[in-house]
């Protein structure tokens, strides 16, 4: 299988079912590959929180009140490793999931934040891919590149509006 | 003991501390949030130690905010302890949300302690 010509092959596919105890199992399998590729720790470090969250919105809002399937690949060459979330629901457009405390909402800001080049795919009724690549070497921070603006709102949820209210513990916010 | 643990320290009195260990994530956040109403019983004040923790998302950040609100809330200090060698895992989100300053984090348990004492201090 060849990519733009050079050779990038799934080294990783795996399907889990859509639940909160598969995440762990992706991040161990990441964790496997990295350490065969000697992925720089810190690099590893932003895979595995990007991965995470893309993984966590499948579980948590891809099907609903029934449990579907997680699909991850992960294609891995000199340069970069390259992983593929994917479902077959609704997929990432956050909605009302399961009756779970509601999420941050941080999931796509964090994956963008994480990852050296990152796309996503699809949208209600035919399922959603999530797709994230990782360079061996940076050039530039991508946190820098594109930073997670806001704060926690006042629903629980992130806010980009919000400008971060900063307490003393023990004090009360004004 | 478990390697996602999660403990109630109730060692310090009037100032209790949740600890956490090794990875959390959506898979682990229900327990955290039992510990978390748990630790909102205190009575001047809550820490979350994060020194043993290796790996955080956003979903136990998510459940970190709601307890800092409602221990705002209700008059009680907070704090999260980072420890002195922290995981790239734990840092680096709490810095890239700009949550550093917020929750506030600070370096070890002690310092949060202090940071609490004196604030309740300030208040009486």
């Amino acid at each position: 299988m060849t990519e733009n010509g050079s050779s990038v092959v799934p080294v990783v596919r795996l399907t889990l079912p859509a639940r909160p105890e598969g995440v762990g199992v992706v991040r161990q399998a990441l964790a496997g590959l990295a350490d065969a590729m000697a992925l720089d720790g810190a690099i590893l470090a932003d895979a595995k929180m990007a991965v995470t969250e893309a993984c966590s919105n499948v579980v948590m809002h891809a099907y609903g009140d029934t449990v579907g399937e997680l699909d991850v690949e992960m294609l891995a060459d000199e340069h970069a490793i390259t992983v593929i979330v994917r479902d077959r629901g609704s997929g990432i457009r956050p909605r009302a999931a399961r009756n779970e405390p509601s999420a941050l909402g941080l999931g796509l800001p964090l994956i963008a934040a994480l990852s050296d080049a990152f796309e996503v795919r699809g949208g209600p009724g035919t399922g959603t891919e999530v797709r994230m690549t990782f360079h061996h070497v940076r050039e530039g921070d991508p946190a820098a590149e594109r930073p997670i603006i806001g704060g926690p709102g006042e629903d629980g949820r992130w806010d980009p509006e919000a400008q971060p209210e900063v307490v003393e513990p023990g004090e009360q916010p004004a | 003991m478990d390697a996602r643990s999660i403990t109630v320290d109730d060692a310090h009195g009037d100032v209790l501390v949740i600890v956490i260990h090794g990875e959390q994530d959506i898979y682990t956040a229900p327990a955290l949030r039992e510990r978390l109403e748990q630790g909102l019983g205190a009575e001047s004040g809550l820490i979350i130690d994060l020194a043993a923790a290796t790996f955080l998302d956003s979903s136990i950040l998510g459940a970190l905010l709601e307890a800092r609100r409602r221990a705002h809330d209700s008059g009680l200090g907070f704090a999260v302890a980072l420890g002195e060698t922290p995981e790239p895992g734990v840092q680096r989100i709490l810095e890239i949300t700009g949550l550093v300053p917020v929750f506030p984090v600070v370096g070890s348990r002690d310092e949060a302690l202090d940071k609490i004492r004196a604030a309740t201090a300030a208040g009486a």
